[in-house]
């Protein structure tokens, strides 16, 4: 097992985040978390990359212990967030952006590679490369989140929302993209509340409503049960 | 007799007594000059604090003002044949004016507005050093000011030099006692905490900052022109040395910069310690001493210690801080009395940040009375509505009238004046005021001014009625989140607002404390408050909300009863996804 | 109105005045720019370096780049043990220009008890020497501090550019987070950046030993000029530092000669009021 979660407690100063969220992603899956606004997806999987610090639970990666690890030191272990929103260096260009993210010595070495893969993946980067990130639209700077995680060569990539402010047209081809990079030999736990495209590529899926995780399984089996309608609309 | 309160007053008035009347005693003059000096710093400290431990825009320029009055008086009395005592007002005056043009450039930069006060303020010092040394005003030689007669109102020109240094000393102490315990003050100590909640209270952050900027300086120069007779021999570099600036600070520091006397008690204590350590002439080790002492006192006692003093009290008499929620009466569920009248009318609301557009044209009308949810996905531009209408953000375009009256692009506390209260989805309460002082300051502040019994009355009600009598001498600190977000709703009622903003008010809470909650915002309801709630706990929203308004990138997308809303297809759809609905 | 050959001296003057300032302000910038840090003991570490270079030489008869050499890196660790204190102690911006204000006055102090307030002169033969362009001076010394504070802008500049540390700073400025979960070790770079901003103090004093006659009070007198080139010049941006620098060099100057040398100051401060009336977001 690549990623494994166990009851893990997250919260801010004294308010609770996530309850006893424990979940798995093996080498090669794709695994969703959905779940409404507000439910805690975010604090998860900032934790799962060393944003956050959760007060009870383990998490390991490969084996390893991460509670103990800094912040700093997730990416060496092969862990890649696309964050939530973006969140780019915007006065950075494009080409720097993706730059930081092979700032690691060990994927230093590769850089010339690794931007040949993410401008054939996403070729009108290639055109805006030299362009202050934070002109770029909400497609074209999910593309550059999306690039400068897979510079890290990460083996496990975390995505947060990634359809999140996108025109519908350009969420089915990102949607695309996140199995081509699984396809390339990431794994990837997939944070949405894009219900259907979320549960269409996933392997297996978890459903998590107010800080809790309240279902999991394959995702044909999640569609047919009544959690995820009472989470979304409240009827 | 109330000793708490009598005795401090008995023992002000015999002190006062005494260090009037004390050059008639005729001791050595060392403890005139000492005395003088201590009424000195103790006006300089405590008039620096008036803007920078209130409101907390350390200014590093209060040798701007002080050096200008004192010139001042040595310009109009050897250059212009002025009489001594006149010339004060308008040391006082000039001062004023400079804090006021200064302040109207500053105080309306949002960004780094601290930093830049503080530096720009030191800059503005050596400028105007710069200025009085290349000008007539002294052109390098300095002023004598040993022939300038003085008005005989002791004995000696020492004793009377005593005396003026006394009567600001007890004037500039009674300042600041009236400004902290002011209107003016309390709006200083919530820009302090937090400013654009102060703002979004009511507080017209703008004209506070100027005008206690504006007293700070007139102090601050009038003091200036005392003490130019006192030197005798005026020159640039003695005006205008980083002493003043550093010393002020200082004092207030150690003394705690938030209170009106701290100030002067840490003024007296360096000042003592100063005299008592240096013999004359070595003030640049006093310098140094100065500089160290404040670096310790910003690393180690960052509040000051009249502070750290209460604080330590305080523990002794703190109230218990148990775990339990706090129950909120049940209201008996009344129809809802949604009149047809319409009190907010949003209409074509545009919000653009740059290049991103947050809101492309909402158009909303909320019914008086009635409980409006307000939902959708991420980024649909929930927040920004509210920041809009409550006046955080200005509009792009479009109007939004609150009662008929257009609202759009006045400053927040013109909006809360209006009667529009908001909370926040992660609670901001003031951190250095209790419960009771917060929701003092809201309802002072919201709307017409009352009697200030009233308002404290006022308070306690909704502090009680939001469930949290008996914690109202505890700081937010020692609340837990269910409290501060009830904190947050007593605050926001405690204006008597007619619409109440309410942004995530659930989140973060068990069950229990959401049942609380919900019930709490009934009974506001049915006290006569109409409430747009943004949420993301979409089963409280159908339960809680007469009608459900649903937003989708930045535009109103459906709208109506809870249940018809969220079952309609194309609502799903937007959520779930398009296949889902079918 | 003067004639055109005082303009243009006073155009030469002013601008290469102008290398000083824009070699102070470099510090300053990047500290308040890259870590949020309001750094005002760089003046007085300027100066610092400025009287023991001093020392050195006249005293001891070391030449000033030998004395620079040892000075230099003198000044980087203080810098960096500057940060430490700010680290441990977590202090915010304005309590940083509190505490930096308190240890240049603490430093100046110092200087004035070991060498009094008397002014101090390091006599070189290059202090002197001019070069003749024309109907213009140029004096030598000047003319080299411009130089190297081109050369420093500009490789600062590259170096925040073009290599991996300067994009690491750049970005965890901007959102010290996500770089942190991209491995940039913000801490240690900070250490890095305060050192180097005390360096370039004292790379600066070693050449105001070499053109000015120092004095204690002198290390307050920069500070208004350096502070609004600071803020022209953008924070964080060491070419935009020295072109302000250059830029303010060269009105004051040409103040001074159409005016009156009383004025310059008032230039400065001047532009900065305008700058901030036009476009208060320009930080």
């Amino acid at each position: 097992m690549l990623l494994e979660a166990r009851n893990l407690h997250i919260g801010y100063g004294d308010a609770p985040a996530v309850w006893d969220a424990s979940l798995d992603v093996d080498a090669g899956e794709i695994v969703s978390v959905i779940g409404p606004n507000g439910a805690g997806k975010t604090t998860l999987v900032n934790t799962i990359a060393g944003l956050l610090r959760c007060r009870q639970g383990t998490l390991r990666f490969d084996g390893a212990d991460m509670t103990a690890v800094k912040a700093h030191a997730y990416c060496s272990h092969g862990i890649a967030l696309v964050p939530e929103g973006r969140r780019l260096f915007p006065k950075m260009s494009v080409e720097e952006n993706l730059e930081l993210g092979c700032y690691l010595p060990s994927a230093r070495a590769a850089r010339t590679q690794s931007l040949e893969r993410v401008y054939g993946l996403f070729p009108i980067l290639r055109d805006k490369r030299r362009q202050p990130a934070g002109e770029l639209s909400g497609g074209q700077q999910q593309m550059v989140a999306i690039g400068r995680a897979l510079m890290a060569r990460p083996r496990i990539v975390l995505f947060d929302e990634p359809s999140l402010g996108l025109a519908p047209t350009i969420v089915d081809d990102m949607f695309d993209i996140i199995v081509k990079v699984r396809d390339d030999g990431a794994a990837v736990l997939l944070v949405e509340q894009n219900v259907l495209k979320a549960l269409g590529i996933a392997d297996r899926a978890y459903v998590l409503e107010q800080g809790r995780i309240v279902a999991h399984g394959l995702p044909d089996d999640l569609l047919k049960q009544p959690h995820i309608r009472e989470a979304y609309l409240g009827v | 007799m109330n000793a708490a309160r009598d005795l401090p007053r008995l023992g002000a008035a015999i002190a006062i007594g005494v260090l009037a009347f004390l050059p008639m005693a005729r001791l050595p003059a060392f403890y005139d000059s000492f005395l003088y000096m201590v009424f000195f710093w103790v006006s300089l400290s405590t008039s620096w604090a008036l803007l920078s431990g209130f409101a907390g825009y350390f200014s590093l320029g209060h040798a701007a003002f002080f050096g200008t009055g004192l010139y001042a008086t040595a310009v109009l009395t050897t250059k212009f044949g002025w009489p001594f005592l006149p010339t004060l007002p308008v040391a006082a005056a000039i001062p004023a004016l400079l804090a006021v043009g200064i302040g109207a450039i500053v105080f309306r930069l949002r960004r780094l507005r601290g930093e830049l006060f503080a530096l720009l303020t030191l800059a503005v010092t050596f400028v105007i050093a710069t200025i009085i040394l290349n000008t007539p005003i002294d052109g390098g030689g300095g002023i004598f000011m040993s022939a300038v007669p003085l008005p005989a109102i002791t004995a000696t020109p020492n004793g009377t030099i005593y005396v003026l240094g006394f009567v600001l000393c007890v004037a500039t102490l009674a300042i600041a006692w009236w400004v902290a315990h002011s209107r003016l003050g309390m709006g200083l100590f919530a820009i302090h905490d937090d400013e654009d909640v102060a703002e979004a209270k009511g507080v017209p952050t703008l004209r506070y900052k100027l005008i206690a900027f504006a007293l700070s300086a007139a102090v601050a120069g009038a003091v200036g022109g005392v003490h130019a007779m006192y030197v005798g021999f005026i020159t640039v570099s003695g005006t205008f040395e980083l002493t003043v600036p550093l010393y002020v600070i200082l004092m207030s520091v150690l003394g705690g910069s938030r209170s009106w006397f701290g100030p002067a008690i840490g003024a007296t204590v360096i000042t003592a310690l100063l005299y008592a350590f240096i013999s004359g002439g070595e003030a640049m080790v006093g310098r140094a001493i100065v500089s160290v002492i404040l670096i310790s006192a910003i690393l180690w006692l960052p509040d000051g210690a009249v502070p750290a003093a209460r604080k330590w009290l305080a523990k002794h008499r703190r109230a218990s801080a148990k775990q339990h929620v706090a129950e909120v009466a049940p209201v008996v569920p009344s129809v809802p009395p949604v009149a047809d009248t319409v009190l907010l009318q949003a209409r074509g609301v545009t919000k653009r940040f740059g290049g991103l557009q947050a809101l492309g044209g909402v158009d909303l009308d909320v019914r008086e009375g009635e409980i409006l949810g307000l939902v959708g996905p991420n980024g649909s531009g929930k927040t920004t509505l509210i920041n809009v209408i409550s006046g955080f953000y200005p509009l792009t375009s479009g109007s939004v009238t609150v009662a008929g009256v257009e609202v759009g692009n006045l400053p927040a506390h013109e909006i809360a004046r209006r009667g529009v209260a908001r909370t926040y989805q992660i609670p901001r309460p003031f951190v250095n005021m209790t419960v009771l002082e917060n929701v003092v300051l809201a309802a002072t502040f919201g709307s017409l001014s009352r009697p200030a019994a009233e308002i404290r009355d006022e308070a306690r009600h909704w502090i009680a009625f939001t469930g949290l009598s008996g914690k109202e001498d505890v700081l937010p600190a020692g609340l837990n989140l269910h409290e501060r977000k009830f904190l947050e709703l007593a605050r926001a009622l405690a204006a008597k607002p007619r619409l109440l903003l309410l942004d995530e008010v659930l989140s973060g809470l068990n069950p229990a404390e959401v049942d609380n909650a919900i019930r709490l915002v009934r009974a506001i309801r049915a006290q006569g408050a109409t409430i747009v709630f943004v949420e993301h706990l979409m089963r409280a929203v159908v339960e809680l909300s007469d009608r459900v308004a649903v937003l989708n990138e930045g535009k109103l997308f459906a709208l109506g009863k809870p249940r018809e809303v969220m079952r309609d297809p194309r609502v799903v759809s937007i959520y779930l996804g398009k296949a889902y609905a079918a | 109105m003067p004639s055109a050959t005082l303009l243009g001296q006073a155009l030469i003057s002013g601008v290469l005045a102008g290398g000083l300032y824009g070699l102070l302000a470099m510090g300053l910038s990047l500290s308040w720019g890259l870590l949020r840090l309001v750094n005002l003991s760089h003046f007085a570490l300027a100066f610092l370096s400025a009287y023991i270079v001093y020392e050195l030489g006249t005293t001891y008869h070391v030449e000033p780049w030998w004395s620079a050499a040892m000075v230099v890196p003198l000044m980087f660790l203080i810098g960096a043990g500057q940060h430490w204190l700010f680290d441990r102690f977590k202090v915010n911006e304005l309590a940083s220009l509190l505490i930096t204000f308190s240890f240049a006055v603490i430093v100046e102090v110092a200087i004035q008890l070991y060498w009094t307030a008397d002014f101090r002169r390091y006599e070189t033969e290059y202090a002197t020497r001019s070069i003749k362009a024309g109907p213009f001076y140029i004096p030598v010394m000047e003319l080299v501090l411009c130089i190297v504070a081109g050369l420093i802008a500009w490789g600062t500049w590259l170096w925040l550019r073009r290599t991996y540390v300067g994009k690491a700073l750049r970005a965890a400025a901007e959102d010290a987070e996500i770089a942190a979960a991209y491995g940039v070790d913000h801490k240690k770079l900070a250490y890095l950046l305060s050192g180097i901003g005390a360096a370039y103090a004292g790379i600066a004093g070693t050449f105001i030993a070499l053109i000015a006659t120092l004095a204690p009070a002198q290390i307050w007198a920069y500070l208004g000029v350096v502070f609004a080139v600071v803020i022209i010049g953008r924070l964080g941006n060491p070419l935009g530092a020295l072109a302000a620098g250059m830029l303010i060099g060269a009105s004051e100057s040409i103040a001074m000669a159409v005016l009156s040398p009383a004025w310059a100051p008032v230039v400065s401060f001047s532009v900065l009021i305008v700058i901030l009336l036009w476009d208060p977001d320009w930080l």
